[in-house]
Order: C-alpha cells, then sequence, then structure tokens
C-alpha cells in the first residue's frame, strides 16, 4: 500500500518537474530548448549510476552474509539501472545532435563512461541469464558487480585527463549546467528533476526487488517440489519398506 | 613391500572430550538443473571407520563424496565434517578430506614427479621434507621408475596410481574415494586394498565408493546403498541413518531465505 | 608471517607450474603470439597504405593487438585445470585461495609481459615507428598494462572457466573493464615515443599504476568465491 502512494507520488512528481523543465523554465541563451534535455539526461545519469552502486554493494553484502535477499536487490538494481542507463546515452544523444552536430562526442566523459557503464551493466544481466545455480549465479554476479563498480571512477578520471590535453569545446558542455554560474532557475529545474527521478527510481527498485524475491520464492518452490519428488519414487517403488532419511 | 608411511590430520577434540563423528548430514539434498542428484541424506559416520558407499550408477554416490568433499555445496541440508561446519567454515574442513574423484585432475604437460612435488607444496610439506615424501609415494604404488615422464603420455592405470600417491602425501582425517579400483589392473586393485587397510590401521575414516562391491564390503566397516539419491540400505557397525521417515516433509534450510 | 610465506610459496609454486605448463605445452602460447602479430597485420591491410596514418594509429594498434592476446592467454591459463578436474583439486588443497590468484595473476602477467615485449618490435617494423630512447618507458607501460590486465582477467577467466558460453563471455566481461587501461596505455605509448611534450607520461603510468592495485586488491578479495560451487 505504501508502495503504490509512492508510485503515485512519484508519477505527479515526474510531471510537475517535466513542465517545469520544459515550459516554465527559460530556455538557454547558447543551447536554446535543446538545453531543457539537460535535465532529464543528467538526472538520469545519476540515477543510473547511484543504481549501479546499489549493485555493487548489495553485491558484496551477499558474499559477506550470503542473504539472497541481498542478491534480489542487486538484481533490482541492474535492470533498473540499465533503462536509466539507456536513457541517459539517448538523452545525451538527443542532446549532442543539435547542439553539437553528431550525436557522439568521444571527449565528454559523461557519454563515454555512461556508454560503458550501460556495457558493464549488460555485462552482468547476461552473465546472471547464463547461470543457473542460484548460489553460483549470486557469488559471480556480485564479483563482477563489484570489479565494475570500482572500474568506473577510474573509467571516469581517465576519460577526463583524455579530454584535458585535447582541449574540448566548450560551448556546447554539458557540465555547464553544473557550473557555480548557471543561472539558479536552472539548477532547481535539475535538483527537481531529480528529485523525481529518485522517487520514480526508489518505487521502480522497490518492485523488482518484490518481483524477485516472488521469483525466487517460485523457483525455490519448484526445486523442493524436485526433490520431494525424488523421494516419493523410491517410497513407490519399494512399497512398504520406507528408506531409512 | 616398499615402505609406505601413512599421515593422518591431528585428531580435533569435540565438545565435552567426546570425540565428534567424521560425519554428519541432514537431510541432505542437490539438484542439478532439474534432476535431483540426492533428494535427503541424513547419515552418520563414526570416526575411525571404513565405509563401503554402495549403489547403481546415478544413485548419489559421487555427488555425496562431493558435498563430503566441499568440493560442491549441497542445495538443502547441513554438514558437519569431525564436528566442523562444513557449510560455514569449509577452509577448515579442507586438507582433512581428501578427495579421489573420477578424474584423476593432473597436469598432463608436467611430469609426474613433478605432478607429486607441486602437490605437495600444495599440502604444506616444505621443500626438504616433500622430496623424500613424494618419493616414497610414487615407490608405493609403483611409478618410480616413470614419475619423470609426462602425465600426458601415461596410460589410465598409471594416472590413478599417481593420483593415489597424491591421496598417500595429504594428512587426512577423511579419505573420500570415488572407485578407486576403476583402470587398474589385478596388480593395482591389490595395492588399493592394501591402502585401504593401512588407512583402517592408521585410524582414518575411510567412505570408499565402488562398483567392486564384494571387494570393498569385506574390507569395510559398514556399508551404505544408495538408490535413486536416497538411503536405501545402511548397515554395519559404526553408521546410522537420520530419523526422518519419507512420509514427513523435511525440514529444508536455505540461508536467507528462511521461509 | 608465517601466513604470509606459506602463500608466496604457494602461489610461486603455481606461477612456476603455470609458467613449466606454457613452455612445454604444444606450442599455445606461441600460437597465441602469432595471432597477435597477424592481427597486427591485418590492420595494416584494414587502415594502411598511409604511412602517416599507420604511424599515428600505431600505440593503439599495439595495445588492441595485446588485448586480443591477452584474452586468449588468461583464458588458456585457467583451461590448463579444467582439463583433466584439475581445478576442482586446487580448490580443495589446504590453502588461502588468494594465493592461488596471486600465482594465476603472476603468470598471467609474465606470459603478457612476453607478448607485450614481443609486439613491440613488430609495430616498429609494420608501421615504421623508430623506438629509440623510448623503449623504457615503452617497457614500464607493458609491464603496468600486463599486470593489469591480468589482474582482471584472472578474476574473469576463473569466472568463466566452467560456464556455458565461455569464449564469448570472458571478452564481453573483460573488455569494458579494462578500457580504462587501454586508454591509459595507449596514451602512454604515444606520449613516449613522441618525446613526451606534454609532460604527460608519468600521469598516464600512474593511473595504470592505480588500475593495478585496485584489481589486484578486488581480484584476490574475490576469486575465493568464484572457485566455491
Amino acid at each position: 500500500m505504501k508502495t503504490r502512494i509512492l508510485g503515485f507520488v512519484a508519477l505527479a512528481a515526474v510531471i510537475g518537474a517535466a513542465i517545469n523543465g520544459l515550459f516554465l523554465v527559460p530556455a538557454d541563451l547558447n543551447q536554446g530548448d535543446a538545453q531543457r534535455i539537460m535535465y532529464v539526461h543528467v538526472a538520469s545519469a545519476w540515477i543510473a549510476y547511484a543504481s549501479f552502486g546499489v549493485t555493487a554493494l548489495a553485491g558484496l553484502g551477499y558474499l559477506i552474509w550470503r542473504d539472497l535477499r541481498l542478491d534480489a536487490l542487486a538484481l533490482a538494481g541492474a535492470e533498473v539501472g540499465v533503462m536509466f542507463t539507456a536513457f541517459a546515452i539517448w538523452g545525451g544523444m538527443m542532446w549532442g545532435r543539435p547542439v553539437w552536430g553528431v550525436y557522439w562526442q568521444w571527449e565528454d566523459p559523461r557519454l563515454t563512461t555512461t556508454a560503458l557503464l550501460l556495457a558493464l551493466y549488460v555485462g552482468y544481466l547476461l552473465l546472471r541469464r547464463l547461470t543457473d545455480d542460484p548460489a553460483r549465479r549470486a557469488a559471480r554476479a556480485a564479483v563482477v558487480g563489484l570489479i565494475a563498480a570500482v572500474d568506473i571512477p577510474i573509467v571516469h578520471f581517465s576519460v577526463i585527463w583524455w579530454r584535458g590535453l585535447h582541449q574540448g569545446p566548450t560551448i556546447g558542455d554539458p557540465s555547464k549546467i553544473l557550473h557555480p554560474s548557471a543561472p539558479l532557475l536552472f539548477v532547481m529545474a535539475l535538483l527537481a528533476m531529480l528529485g523525481a527521478f529518485t522517487l520514480v527510481w526508489v518505487y521502480l527498485l522497490i518492485r523488482r526487488y518484490q518481483l524477485a524475491r516472488l521469483d525466487w520464492q517460485r523457483e525455490d518452490d519448484v526445486r523442493r517440489g524436485r526433490v520431494e519428488a525424488a523421494r516419493h519414487v523410491i517410497v513407490g517403488a519399494t512399497g512398504a519398506e520406507e528408506p531409512a532419511g | 613391500m616398499p615402505q609406505t608411511t601413512i599421515y593422518v590430520a591431528p585428531r580435533l577434540a569435540g565438545t565435552l572430550g567426546t570425540i565428534p563423528p567424521a560425519v554428519a548430514t541432514v537431510e541432505l539434498a542437490r539438484l542439478f538443473g532439474r534432476s535431483a542428484a540426492l533428494a535427503g541424506i541424513s547419515l552418520t559416520v563414526e570416526m575411525g571407520r571404513t565405509v563401503a558407499l554402495l549403489g547403481p550408477n546415478g544413485a548419489g554416490k559421487t555427488t555425496l563424496l562431493r558435498i563430503l568433499a566441499t568440493a560442491i555445496r549441497p542445495s538443502y541440508g547441513s554438514l558437519s565434517i569431525d564436528g566442523i561446519d562444513a557449510l560455514r567454515e569449509p577452509e577448515l574442513v579442507r586438507g582433512r578430506a581428501v578427495y579421489l574423484p573420477h578424474a584423476t585432475g593432473h597436469y598432463d604437460d608436467l611430469t609426474a614427479d613433478e605432478n607429486l612435488r607441486f602437490a605437495a607444496t600444495m599440502f604444506g610439506w616444505g621443500q626438504g621434507e616433500s622430496a623424500e615424501v613424494c618419493r616414497e609415494a610414487l615407490e608405493t604404488v609403483g611409478l618410480s621408475e616413470a614419475s619423470g615422464g609426462r602425465v600426458g603420455t601415461f596410460s589410465a592405470g598409471m594416472r590413478k596410481r599417481l593420483a593415489l600417491a597424491r591421496v598417500l602425501i595429504a594428512r587426512p582425517s577423511l579419505l573420500l574415494l570415488d572407485e578407486p579400483h576403476a583402470a587398474l589392473d589385478g596388480e593395482g586393485m591389490a595395492l588399493v586394498d592394501r591402502l585401504l587397510g593401512l588407512w583402517k590401521e592408521a585410524g582414518v575414516t575411510v567412505m570408499v565408493a565402488s562398483h567392486q562391491a564384494e571387494r570393498v564390503t569385506s574390507l569395510a566397516d559398514a556399508t551404505v546403498r544408495l538408490e535413486g539419491g536416497l538411503l536405501a540400505e545402511v548397515s554395519g557397525a559404526g553408521v546410522s541413518a537420520g530419523p526422518v521417515g519419507a512420509s514427513q516433509r523435511p525440514r529444508m534450510a536455505v540461508a536467507g531465505m528462511d521461509r | 608471517m608465517n601466513d604470509l610465506r606459506r602463500g608466496l610459496a604457494v602461489a610461486l609454486a603455481i606461477a612456476r607450474k603455470d609458467a613449466i605448463s606454457e613452455l612445454r605445452g604444444r606450442q599455445a602460447a606461441g600460437s597465441t603470439l602469432f595471432f597477435a602479430a597477424l592481427v597486427l597485420l591485418l590492420f595494416g591491410f584494414a587502415l594502411g597504405p598511409d604511412a602517416q596514418r599507420l604511424a599515428d594509429a600505431a600505440p593503439g594498434l599495439l595495445w588492441l593487438a595485446i588485448v586480443f592476446g591477452g584474452l586468449l592467454t588468461v583464458a588458456r591459463l585457467h583451461q590448463l585445470e579444467a582439463d583433466d578436474g584439475a581445478f576442482e583439486q586446487l580448490a580443495l588443497y589446504p590453502i588461502d585461495r588468494r594465493a592461488i590468484y596471486a600465482g594465476k595473476a603472476l603468470a598471467g602477467a609474465a606470459a603478457m609481459l612476453v607478448l607485450g615485449a614481443l609486439l613491440v618490435p613488430v609495430v616498429a617494423i609494420l608501421y615504421a615507428i623508430p623506438i629509440g630512447a623510448a623503449w623504457l618507458p615503452l617497457l614500464v607501460a607493458v609491464v603496468l598494462g600486463a599486470i593489469g590486465f591480468a589482474a582482471v582477467g584472472t578474476a574473469y577467466a576463473g569466472l568463466t572457466v566452467r560456464m556455458r558460453a565461455r569464449e564469448v563471455m570472458l571478452p564481453l566481461l573483460m573488455l569494458p573493464v579494462v578500457a580504462p587501461l587501454l586508454l591509459a596505455a595507449v596514451q602512454a605509448t604515444s606520449a613516449a615515443l613522441s618525446g613526451d611534450p606534454l609532460g604527460e607520461l608519468g600521469s598516464w603510468l600512474q593511473l595504470l599504476a592505480a588500475f593495478d592495485v585496485i584489481m589486484l586488491v578486488v581480484g584476490a578479495g574475490t576469486y575465493a568465491f568464484l572457485l566455491e560451487d
């Protein structure tokens, strides 16, 4: 029930932030209306990273405590996160086309790092899909999640240095929106969108986690059922004699 | 008869000075995909006993041995080796429980001697002693002359002998042998029988799965027969089956998702 | 302290065993080297014949060849264990599993160092790159790159060795993770070859070293969980 309320609140927040970002906030002088995409692009990207953080930490938790609920949380973080990542990249490309003239720019650290984040997520999810045994799946996923998580900051730094060497373009710099001198209205719009996205993220995480737990319980029921079935085969075959244990 | 030294792991003290059972399992079950290789094994084996593990192919003998060796985890159930909770602290069990599998696990590009010396280092033998220990083991299994040859060129019987040599340089308290007689000729099988006798004398607990039923049962204290992943028969000294009847749904617990 | 010494002995024994296997093992290592050189040749066909374009691309092409060869190398080192069920035996010895990781990573790094070092003259010839005084920083870059790649590769090879679709899963998992390693190594190589006009060589080498340390720590810490079944 509480989650459902959260869902409605999140939906309302997103609609509100979207109206704000699209119509209420003035357009950027240089980039025009295209700059409005930044509110969504930057917010998505931040959520995408946060979600991966959840996956990595939940995986670490699983390795320490062997609690499969943590693995379910890691899975939720990865699936929800991959959505936000794809969305962030799409937003970045949509923004890039009118502003840069091209869909992709290597020297934009956020875009390149986010693309790599997507690759890491996809690898993580594929790995999970290819492993049947629940405990093994959880352990392997946790390891991959951790390695990928420590990799991301390294990627980020290396791409920034890369760009620094080649004097990237200052017009059409997506991080301009975070600059201290950015107009207050822009920053507020971004924060509003970020807040709304966070609500959506938490809602989706909870739902996906609940689903993962249900899936696991169903899988566990099936597995126990199979063990049960094996027991009754023997009893049936030998009739009166009950096997010890 | 070459000299054969049997090395045994130091005894662990149980609670209140009692000797813990070598093996104690409760409702051990293991699934592979759709099939249940083990469907709930509750078994207790006293320390120092030699147990023959019998049953048709697919009955679960290998799976049981592998779980006892901590090579794989059970899907459900609990297990203790020498009183150690094997699921919580498997690293304490390793070295005490030594496993001889079907696949001999050698490095084909290395010589028999190099393989064994490597195993000696892994088992904790220092540089000085390992040469002597390996030499003696190779002599016992009859591979002294072939020790400089690459294992890749060995016959199945020779590989088995080398695997036995590896077991000899371990310091186990529990030995898990999966078809030790397989691939061996008459002389080789007699060697295995002799070693089984030596291990029994030394007080090592041995669980040996074998198709050579008569050979093994004559040497064993007890017999455990598996069928379809369950205990079909438990007889002899020092072993007992668990209390749960097939009619009761067993209490199967898995960490983290207790229902 | 005793534990550390024992762990070191175990790691060295494993690395030594792998090295002997590599040297004796039916030319598998040589084939990998030849494959990597072939890749460099093919790049020439793909990007040539303009000598300047090839010379500009040379650092990147060198490291791509090292990466491709490296994927084969780390996979092979774990395949050594899978063949006769030796991996299971290895996992059952009373040893610290971090030592297994250390030994395999050491063997992997050594193999890749040899690979990289031998590919440098190939690049120098095919793309007409004079090495000269740059050989020392180049060597350092290759050493650091080899260690980093082996650090990640050992963990992921251990993870995938018993998986289905392992031939594709290993590169699929590894390539995104080693992207910054590739970037830094190429930049360092490029800087070294051009005499380091911007003074960036040191920074890139430091980034490589940081990558190495971080990945070695995470790899060693998590490898044990990959051996359980």
